[in-house]
């Protein structure tokens, strides 16, 4: 049993990962809290039950066009509120407040336009039967959200590390001062950064409906909750710490959902404030932080 | 006469609503070196950051080589020959090639190679630790870093704010050393710095005080007028 919840734990935490890396990406090149992130995940959600429901398309399709239309979505988001955020003195406070109404917006708009009821999607849209790794029998389409995960999580290391927009990102977050007297376009950085972030959560959302069991628009601060303690284990501000972060999260709720079922819900509050307490710059924290 | 490369008039600006800047300006010649001598809080670090676009002047007028900068972005400023060293002046998380590739931004690849294998072999310190971040140097090596970032743009002019903050005299005179062969290739360099040292590179200078420019003329005028050489070399002369 320990194994069978060691091995889900990593499919999970590889899905957490997705979950918080996007939140993790915008905080570290912005150092704003996107507290609607876990509504693009929902909208993400909304967006693979309608492609397939009215064209038939198979989640990983529908991956590939919200990728492409959220990363530009964000374009103009992060036009219109950013920049104004942060020329201004506290800029995290007031992006907790303004995304928390925007947050607060997508999920009414989603609940009036497409009502409250819960929607999922069908596992054999990933595969029929388990997966069978070294003895363990895994769902397919856990195994298939992991992968794609995964995949994502490498293209965020190949765009950060292996491209030159990449190589600027990684210079905005290790100083955004410095960035702008070397006569970087920050804004530009910035929001395409934006793009990706909410992409990738849009791209989570697409697979929640196979490993959380449904969406509905009220999913998103339950989402937050859990991306932020992924992402503060991880450590803030760092993408590629996202993977700890995300590991350490799904193995923990595997193994309370083995063990301790009744206290599963209240993991990432647990992580949180135990992180918070004992080492609030994360576990990856100074050595790696800022890039 | 060398053709004015900046010039900067009137320029007023400030924090808020807290006005540090009274009337500045200055110019720089193509090619020349003007250090720009004041104590801590004189407002030189400010006047830099609206020379260079990081900050907006709320009154006067920036040009380079004739054209009107004053509402120009710094990158737009940095593609038009200007690059600045602040005081950090590099990427501490970043490694040092990441450091000077990131410089040359704005230079096409095919001139950048050539570009940093020069900067390399004269800067021998970093050449050898191109993965190392830029974190793990010493001060002086940082700077030798910043220097080579800003130069990996082919500027017509370097701007520096402070350029021995933190640094051992030692250091400073290595500092000295390497702007005077950048010197002697023709660029242009705006020096701003409380350290006297600095003058043995210097054309022209501008002090500052109180957000003004005081006296602007040659280091040997400088060193002329009494009152100014009290305050700035001491009592006991140089």
């Amino acid at each position: 049993m320990l194994v069978g919840a060691l091995f889900a734990g990593l499919v999970f935490g590889l899905y957490f990962t997705l979950v918080g890396l996007g939140l993790n990406l915008v905080f570290g090149v912005m150092r704003i809290v996107n507290l609607a992130h876990g509504d693009f995940l929902m909208l993400g959600g909304f967006a693979a039950y309608g492609l397939f429901s009215a064209f038939g398309l198979p989640p990983l399709a529908s991956a590939l066009i919200v990728l492409v239309v959220f990363t530009l979505l964000g374009l103009p988001i992060y036009y219109l509120v950013v920049p104004r955020l942060l020329a201004a003195r506290d800029s995290e406070m007031l992006s907790i407040i303004l995304f928390f109404g925007m947050s607060q917006m997508i999920e009414a708009i989603t609940t009036i336009a497409f009502g409250a009821t819960e929607r999922s999607l069908p596992g054999r849209l990933l595969g029929v039967g388990p997966v069978i790794l070294l003895g363990q029998r895994l769902p397919s389409s856990w195994v298939y959200s992991a992968v794609v995960s995964a995949v994502a999580v490498v293209g965020v290391y190949l765009y950060l590390y292996r491209t030159r927009l990449g190589t600027l990102t990684r210079a905005v977050m290790v100083s955004r001062d410095e960035a702008l007297a070397t006569g970087i376009d920050v804004h530009r950085v910035s929001a395409i950064a934006f793009g990706i972030g909410i992409a990738l959560a849009g791209i989570a959302g697409v697979f929640a409906p196979f490993m959380l069991g449904s969406v509905t628009p009220a999913i998103g601060a339950g989402i937050n909750i859990a991306a932020f303690a992924v992402i503060v284990v991880g450590t803030l501000g760092n993408p590629l710490g996202t993977v700890l972060g995300g590991i350490i999260y799904g193995v923990s709720l595997m193994l309370m959902q083995t063990y301790l079922s009744s206290w599963a819900n209240i993991l990432p509050n647990l992580l949180l404030i135990a992180v918070l307490l004992i080492r609030p710059e994360g576990l990856l924290g100074r050595q790696v932080r800022r890039a | 006469m060398a053709e004015v490369l900046l010039a900067a008039q009137g320029i007023e600006a400030g924090y808020g609503k807290v006005q540090v800047l009274w009337r500045a300006g200055l110019d720089v010649r193509a090619g020349e070196t003007v250090v720009l001598l004041g104590a801590n809080g004189a407002g030189k670090s400010t006047l830099l950051r609206v020379l260079v676009g990081l900050m907006p002047a709320w009154a006067g007028q920036v040009s380079l080589a004739g054209e009107d900068i004053t509402a120009l972005r710094t990158d737009r400023r940095v593609r038009r020959g200007m690059a600045y060293m602040s005081e950090l002046g590099v990427f501490p998380g970043l490694s040092i090639d990441e450091n000077i590739r990131i410089g040359g931004q704005f230079v096409p690849r095919a001139v950048l190679g050539p570009r940093m294998t020069e900067l390399y072999e004269t800067f021998p310190d970093l050449a050898g630790r191109k993965r190392a971040l830029a974190g793990s140097l010493s001060g002086g090596q940082r700077k030798m870093l910043g220097i080579a970032k800003a130069l990996a743009a082919g500027p017509r002019m370097l701007v520096m704010d402070e350029p021995s903050a933190g640094l051992s005299p030692l250091f400073v005179s290595q500092v000295i050393a390497v702007l005077g062969r950048f010197r002697q290739s023709g660029l242009a360099l705006l020096i701003a710095e409380q350290n006297v040292a600095f003058l043995d590179l210097a054309d022209r200078v501008f002090t500052m005080e109180g957000g003004r420019i005081g006296f602007a003329g040659t280091v040997e005028a400088l060193h002329a007028d009494d009152a100014l050489h009290r305050a700035y070399f001491g009592l006991g002369g140089e």
